[in-house]
């Protein structure tokens, strides 16, 4: 096992450094550059930027160079300063600028697992077990409809709902007192009050795929004879289920980690923004609009690293649930 | 507690010690501040406190000995509350500066058509429009009480703006004849700005916020960061982890139009509000609040500004800056929810978020200014663009009495190019030529000029035989109305037998290709309606971004005929009255060259408009006062900043 984690490892080295030039390049690929966003984003509110510096800006940020040369100034901050270069919209360290976001982020990715994950499975199971009952039609029909409804738009019509009905404000994290105030349990309390509305539109189309998957997947091993056997030697329904099918059931479950460590920073970016959450989404969707590239790059890299990390972490719990993997 | 008089709750509560010690409290607590509100309090009381706990000089010793008056637009107001505005998540720096930071030496009035004096008392300028000496306000502080004298001027300007190190080329604004002012230090509150060559434009240009500079770096806090009176900027540089003391420079002082500018608290400023939480990438929100030192004052001599503080939300989307709008969440907003499609919206949600509607008076001229290629890569479609009777047949094949109607709901009238009307330079052949629905005689033109053999399908050919067909460059994010309108305009452009395509594109590709010279046709909101001076590029081909019927040309008049195409003698003569007009102090004698310039631009009809730049709006709490009904709406004219927001007040 240590042997396979570390030629694992020792694998990332190179694929990371191929990702580092394929996310440079695909940063640079679109037409123009940061400048040119630049001038076009306050064009749109009929704003002129000076001539002189709009030239000076290009020579100043390194664009005017190619691009090997900016990719090697990139790289070799990363490498040997661990730098990751200054965002040029924000004239702020990347570093900064990501951690300060990663904290909230990681609070709202786990909590929506969590309720996905505690809606999902029971639910799941029950509408395999209950196989075209009435509670498993009902589940069915809402979980359909969870995955049809794009979670932006649930949100968008959430907030006007809010907004014109209630005269409440359901978009941020934190009511205006507590935004700026330093921690306290007033604050948790209001952090909790506001969060629920993002996990729960977050959770919703989630939740909606997990029960289907999960309803598929224990469809499968219920008809299996080793539960007729089981079922046969006596044991009890519930022990019955949760010892043998919902175990084999949940390997896709830790597959999906794979996928969920890189989510932390690139998931749910849409109702992030529409709900103008200060997580770690909005922000990279904005550095890519405006092709910011050393906070762009930051994130790509980030978020590749996190999925080859994720993808061991999940091969390493397989291997370790399901003791039929080999991992040689 | 002001109904009765201390004395008098002596009396009745002689009877307990208690009370009459809280007697007493209350009437310490009510102190200088509760005696000058009977005079009518002359500043903020949260200032007044901080001046009756010794932490804040008086209010004589923090304002100039003859501060601005400002003459409120309704009525003087009350000091208090707080003003919430909205900016987008990304690159809305400027919503900030149009509010609150449109200090510059100068400004403009409410009409947008003459200077005052704003930072300075007065000015003069010589004859020939070269030297500017300029008056400061004695006893006049930065927002941390350091005094502001004709040092920081001159340290702004010759130290910052001069510094190769800091700006590779001087900023456009100080320069003319491709030389920079200088700026010499008479007294502590003289200035003098000299100029190598007349610069007539340059109090107005002052006036707009490119031209802030001299007033942007105080030196006592800037000169730390400058290698020139700090020899330890080294060090500092080396621990902020930056690449030269520039970029420290400009991460602790900002530039006129960089996010910076608004995240770093400790600089000092004239503006009327200062940074309290900073606007930075993970900011949800940017706070400012009054600043004690401000330097302007109503009529009654109050220190202004009224409004405490001033909060500026961040919204990921635009969209839900909508729905703040409409549930009365934002006291005065237009940034971003100005678009023709909300207005409906807007103006059914007034009563119920409780605001109401201000018209901003467009300051361009046209809404969709059509630029064809005349300077085309391919020499077929460069002879066919570069011919005017095809661009004038274009332009009377075009149904604006349609446009007018469906994508602007008849709030505009057919146009092409020039000031509004109303403006003194107002130009009827520039404006009104060619904008009559004329197919019959569209027809013949293009028959007459060597178009006129067809296909099948009875589109027009080039005269080599290949079909005529371009494209029209548009940015649908940005003006979805002119994506409207152009598919109209090819439907009536199919009715003359000439065929193109609308190439709506993602900005930068726009900016790309108009760069690279790589476009056919491209469309813009045409400018100069109301600052024809400052933004003429559909005159003559002045802006190399801008100009887009001839950039080669553009590139040649910017660099003095060093760098791209030698334009023809008709642009020729226009730059050079250009230059002329910007070098006349005398507006008699600058509109006669204008007048000139406006006659050769109407006589080559090198764009082609569609109609009248439509005005927007915008929205102001019912409780907001001193708002004007109506005001401009330009970059030149930065709104709503000089309508002065520091004389808003909730009433």
């Amino acid at each position: 096992m240590l042997l396979f984690i570390a030629r694992r490892l020792l694998w990332m080295i190179p694929s990371l450094a191929v990702i580092s030039v394929l996310a440079f390049v695909l940063i640079r690929l679109p037409p123009g550059d940061f400048v040119t966003n630049y001038i076009a984003t306050l064009a749109a509110s009929n704003e002129v930027v000076d001539q002189n510096t709009a030239a000076e800006l290009r020579a100043r940020f390194g664009l005017d160079q190619p691009m090997i040369v900016q990719y090697w100034k990139w790289i070799s901050g990363i490498v040997f300063r661990g730098d990751f270069g200054f965002s040029f919209e924000w004239q702020q360290p990347v570093g900064d600028l990501i951690w300060e976001r990663m904290g909230l982020t990681l609070l709202l990715t786990f909590s929506t697992l969590l309720v996905t994950w505690a809606i999902a499975l029971p639910i799941g199971v029950y509408s395999a077990v209950k196989k075209y009952s009435f509670g498993d039609y009902f589940a069915t029909f809402f979980s359909f409809l969870g995955l049809a409804i794009p979670s932006f738009l649930l949100a968008l019509v959430l907030m006007y709902v809010a907004a014109m009905y209630f005269g409440q404000d359901v978009g941020g994290l934190f009511s205006e007192q507590y935004l700026t105030a330093p921690w306290s349990l007033a604050k948790v309390w209001d952090l909790m009050s506001h969060i629920w509305i993002a996990v729960v539109i977050l959770a919703v189309s989630g939740t909606a795929s997990l029960i289907r998957i999960m309803r598929a997947n224990m469809l499968d091993e219920l008809g299996k004879p080793y539960v007729t056997t089981a079922r046969a030697k006596g044991l009890s329904e519930f022990r019955l289920l949760v010892k043998y099918p919902v175990r084999l059931a949940l390997n896709p479950f830790i597959s999906t980690i794979a996928w969920l460590l890189p989510n932390l920073v690139s998931g749910s970016i849409i109702v992030a923004i529409v709900l103008n959450l200060p997580t770690a989404g909005p922000l990279l969707l904005q550095s890519l609009m405006s092709q910011d590239m050393y906070l762009a790059g930051a994130f790509v890299l980030l978020i590749c690293a996190l999925t080859l990390v994720g993808t061991l972490i999940s091969d390493v719990l397989l291997a370790l649930a399901d003791p039929r993997i080999r991992l040689e | 507690m002001t109904d009765t008089s201390p004395a008098d709750r002596l009396d009745t509560a002689a009877t307990s010690r208690r009370s009459v010690l809280a007697g007493f409290a209350g009437a310490a607590a009510m102190g200088v501040p509760g005696v000058a509100l009977a005079q009518e309090a002359k500043e903020a009381p949260a200032l007044a406190k901080l001046v009756a706990d010794g932490k804040l000089p008086k209010l004589a010793d923090r304002l100039p000995a003859k501060p601005l008056v400002v003459t409120p637009i309704e009525t003087s107001g009350t000091y208090g509350g707080q003003l919430r505005r909205g900016l987008r998540g990304s690159a809305d720096h400027n919503g900030i500066l149009r509010m609150v930071g449109n200090q510059g030496l100068v400004r403009w009035n409410m009409e947008f058509t003459q200077v005052l004096p704003n930072v300075v008392e007065s000015w003069e300028v010589n004859e020939a429009s070269t030297v500017f000496t300029f008056k400061l306000r004695a006893g006049m502080r930065w927002s941390d009480g350091h005094p502001f004298t004709a040092d920081d001027i001159v340290f702004s300007i010759e130290d910052c703006c001069k510094n190769s190190e800091l700006y590779r080329s001087v900023p456009s604004p100080l320069v003319i004849a491709n030389k920079p002012g200088t700026a010499t230090k008479i007294d502590d509150t003289t200035v003098r700005i000299a100029f190598e060559a007349p610069y007539a434009l340059f109090l107005e240009i002052m006036a707009t916020p490119l031209g802030q500079h001299p007033t942007l770096f105080p030196k006592h806090y800037a000169s730390r960061f400058h290698p020139k009176y700090n020899a330890g900027v080294a060090d500092l540089v080396k621990a902020a982890n930056v690449a030269d003391w520039g970029a420290l420079f400009r991460a602790k002082l900002g530039d006129i139009e960089i996010p910076a500018r608004w995240g770093n608290p400790e600089k000092p400023t004239l503006d009327p509000w200062v940074v309290e939480e900073p606007y930075t990438g993970g900011a949800t929100r940017v706070l400012m609040r009054r600043n004690p030192y401000f330097w302007q004052v109503d009529p009654q001599g109050r220190q202004l500004p009224y409004i405490d503080a001033i909060n500026f939300g961040i919204s990921q989307d635009v969209e839900s800056l909508m729905l703040d709008a409409i549930s009365g969440k934002l006291d005065i907003q237009d940034r971003h929810i100005d678009t023709l499609q909300n207005k409906p919206t807007l103006s059914q949600n007034m009563a119920k978020g409780g605001y109401r509607l201000i018209e901003l008076v467009n300051s361009g001229s046209q809404q969709c200014q059509i630029y064809f290629n005349m300077t085309h890569k391919d020499p077929k479609m460069r002879a066919m663009f570069a011919n005017k009777e095809f661009r004038q047949a274009l332009s009377l094949g075009i149904d604006r009495a349609e446009i007018i109607e469906l994508v602007y709901l008849g709030q505009s009238e057919p146009y092409q190019a020039g000031p509004r009307p109303g403006h003194p330079w107002h130009h009827a052949a520039l404006a009104k030529q060619f904008t009559d629905h004329d197919t019959a005689k569209a027809n013949a033109m293009l028959d007459r000029i060597g178009y006129g053999k067809k296909n099948a399908q009875g589109q027009r050919l080039h005269p080599d035989g290949s079909k005529i067909f371009f494209a029209i460059d548009v940015i649908p994010t940005l003006y979805p109305d002119l994506v409207d309108t152009l598919e109209l305009v090819k439907r009536h452009w199919a009715e003359i037998g000439i065929d193109c395509k609308v190439n709506t594109i993602e900005r930068a590709l726009y900016y790309t290709r108009g760069d690279n010279n790589e476009h056919d046709v491209a469309v813009w909101p045409g400018s100069g309606g109301l600052d024809p001076m400052l933004d003429p590029r559909d005159f003559f081909a002045q802006h190399p971004q801008g100009s887009r019927y001839a950039i080669p040309w553009t590139q040649w008049y910017v660099s003095n005929g060093k760098e791209g195409e030698a334009p023809p003698d008709g642009q020729k003569q226009r730059m050079k009255l250009f230059d002329e007009a910007r070098g006349t102090a005398d507006l008699a004698k600058r509109g006669a060259a204008m007048k000139q310039l406006f006659d050769l631009t109407a006589e080559a009809f090198e764009t082609v408009g569609v109609c009248l730049a439509v005005n927007a709006f915008g929205i102001a709490n019912t409780k907001l006062r001193n708002v004007p009904k109506k005001m401009p709406a330009s970059w030149s004219w930065p709104n709503p900043g000089p309508a002065m927001p520091q004389q808003f007040f909730f009433g």
